[in-house]
């Protein structure tokens, strides 16, 4: 099995972006040839991959929701993102 | 009645048929001089408002040469105005800087460039004009411009070959994304089939390839390798996950078809822009209808436990291979017609008939 990498400068791969599909009542990544449909949660992850680091958007999170504990989670949200080309580490390229 | 419950998440938009190119698999219509009429800019406009309020993601604007309209960046603002996330296919050779640069201020998401073989001459030989210089300028200038792009590589026994040449040509153009396109037998394809097919060896040369490249780490390259039907699978492919579930392409005079070669079945009628809404179209059109869910399904799909999985393959080639659109996809190793993939296959290992390039003078 691969080592699990955690990913420190989370941004969208080019040409992926949030969407709000209107006529489903649905948050959407939507990128080349794809589209995943995202939860609350996932929703905001996405939209804080704009720069930041995964800490400081997972300090943020904690902010939101008061009481959670979010660290693994997105973690592991952003590293089935990345495997799925939509999401890249900025800290390594 | 019962509506179906899935609205369609792709809209192809054939926009014209001209090309410049001349792709002996190209999936245009083999009569292509009987379709040159083409919706005017308004009529397209309309289309892509309508395909948005029915619940269309992904906008795949197509051909023919979509750059050969005049109207095309208009075309693609309107688009991303409606909200598509839209993607465009391209030949590439009319893209230049500034053309691209126009592209992306309309909004253009994502572009797809084809590419026919790594080497120049055998490009410009398949491609049935010179272009390969073109394509690499263009492919090289939309990554300056920030573009995603995705090179579309169809593969056959006269480039399969050279596929690792292809592999490294992607990387060092620095595409976002390698889509290795094995060849659908229909349209241009299904009359030059037996010129097309590789052999068992090539396929399994070039599987290897690609499983060793992907092992050793492809540097941020996304390469997409679906291995051919006919020789590989057991069962057929999720022919776009279902006829009318998904998808809805709309040919260059507005017909509007629920697979890009459904033009191939004789005795289908299709609905038209001009005198129906999509969304009327999309729940109410008898051709939607008609292979829509599992009611359609002869033995042995009906009482199998796979008919919501590949639904019964594709429509067309069940049509080109057996002359029954509704018949199990030869491909199907259930399929009674099965011995007819059999019989392509030797077919093609023992000939090596000329291709027929696409024309459309007439
Ligand atoms: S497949 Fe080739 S000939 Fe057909 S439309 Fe595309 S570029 Fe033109
Ligand atoms: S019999 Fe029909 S449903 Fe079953 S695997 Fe074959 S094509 Fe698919």
């Amino acid at each position: 099995m691969k080592e699990k990498r955690l990913i420190r400068l989370p941004v969208l791969a080019m040409g992926a972006r949030y969407r709000w599909d209107k006529v489903r009542n649905q948050h959407q990544l939507v990128f080349p040839e794809g589209m995943i449909v995202l939860n609350e949660t996932s929703t905001a992850i996405v939209r804080l991959c704009d720069g930041r680091s995964a800490d400081d958007l997972i300090a943020t999170l904690k902010d939101t929701y008061p009481g959670s504990e979010p660290a693994d989670d997105v973690h592991e949200f952003l590293r089935d993102l990345a495997d799925r080309g939509v999401l890249r580490d900025k800290a390594v390229d | 009645m019962t509506k179906p419950l899935t609205r369609p998440l792709a809209l192809l938009a054939e926009v014209t048929y001209r090309c410049p190119l001349q792709c002996p698999y190209c999936s245009n219509p083999i009569e292509l001089a009987q379709y040159r009429r083409e919706l005017d800019t308004a009529t397209w406009v309309r289309v892509f408002g309508e395909a948005a309020d029915l619940g269309v993601v992904q906008l795949h604007l197509s051909g023919g040469e979509p750059l050969v309209r005049r109207d095309i960046l208009e075309l693609v603002r309107e688009a991303s105005r409606a909200g598509l996330y839209t993607n465009m296919s391209t030949g590439a050779t009319v893209a230049d800087d500034a053309k691209l640069e126009r592209l992306r201020e309309a909004g253009l998401d994502h572009l797809q460039v084809s590419l026919l073989d790594s080497r120049p001459d055998s490009n410009d030989w398949l491609a049935g004009a010179a272009s390969f210089d073109r394509k690499r300028d263009a492919v090289l200038g939309a990554k300056r411009l920030g573009f995603p792009v995705t090179l579309n590589v169809v593969l056959h026994r006269h480039n399969l070959d050279r596929i690792e040449e292809v592999i490294a040509l992607a990387q060092d153009w620095q595409v976002d994304r390698l889509e290795l396109a094995h060849t659908q037998y229909t349209g241009w394809a299904f009359r030059n089939r037996a010129a097309l097919m590789p052999t068992r060896q090539q396929l399994d040369h070039a599987h290897a390839v690609v499983e060793r490249v992907r092992a050793a780490g492809t540097d941020g390259l996304n390469i997409q390798h679906v291995l051919p039907d006919y020789y590989f699978e057991q069962f057929p492919k999720a022919c776009l996950q279902g006829w009318g579930t998904v998808f809805m392409g709309v040919a260059p005079d507005g017909f509007v078809l629920p697979c890009q070669t459904a033009r191939e079945i004789p005795g289908l009628e299709f609905p038209n822009v001009a005198d129906h809404s999509l969304e009327e179209i999309w729940f109410n059109a008898p051709v939607f209808k008609r292979f829509r869910g599992t009611e359609w399904m002869p033995e042995p799909c009906r009482s199998c436990d796979r008919r919501e999985i590949d639904f019964g393959g594709c429509r067309c080639q069940a049509f080109l291979m057996t002359g029954d659109p509704a018949a199990t996809d030869p491909v199907c190793h259930l399929s009674p017609d099965h011995h007819l993939v059999d019989e392509a296959l030797q077919e093609a290992q023992q000939s090596d008939p000329p291709l027929h390039f696409r024309v459309m003078s007439r």
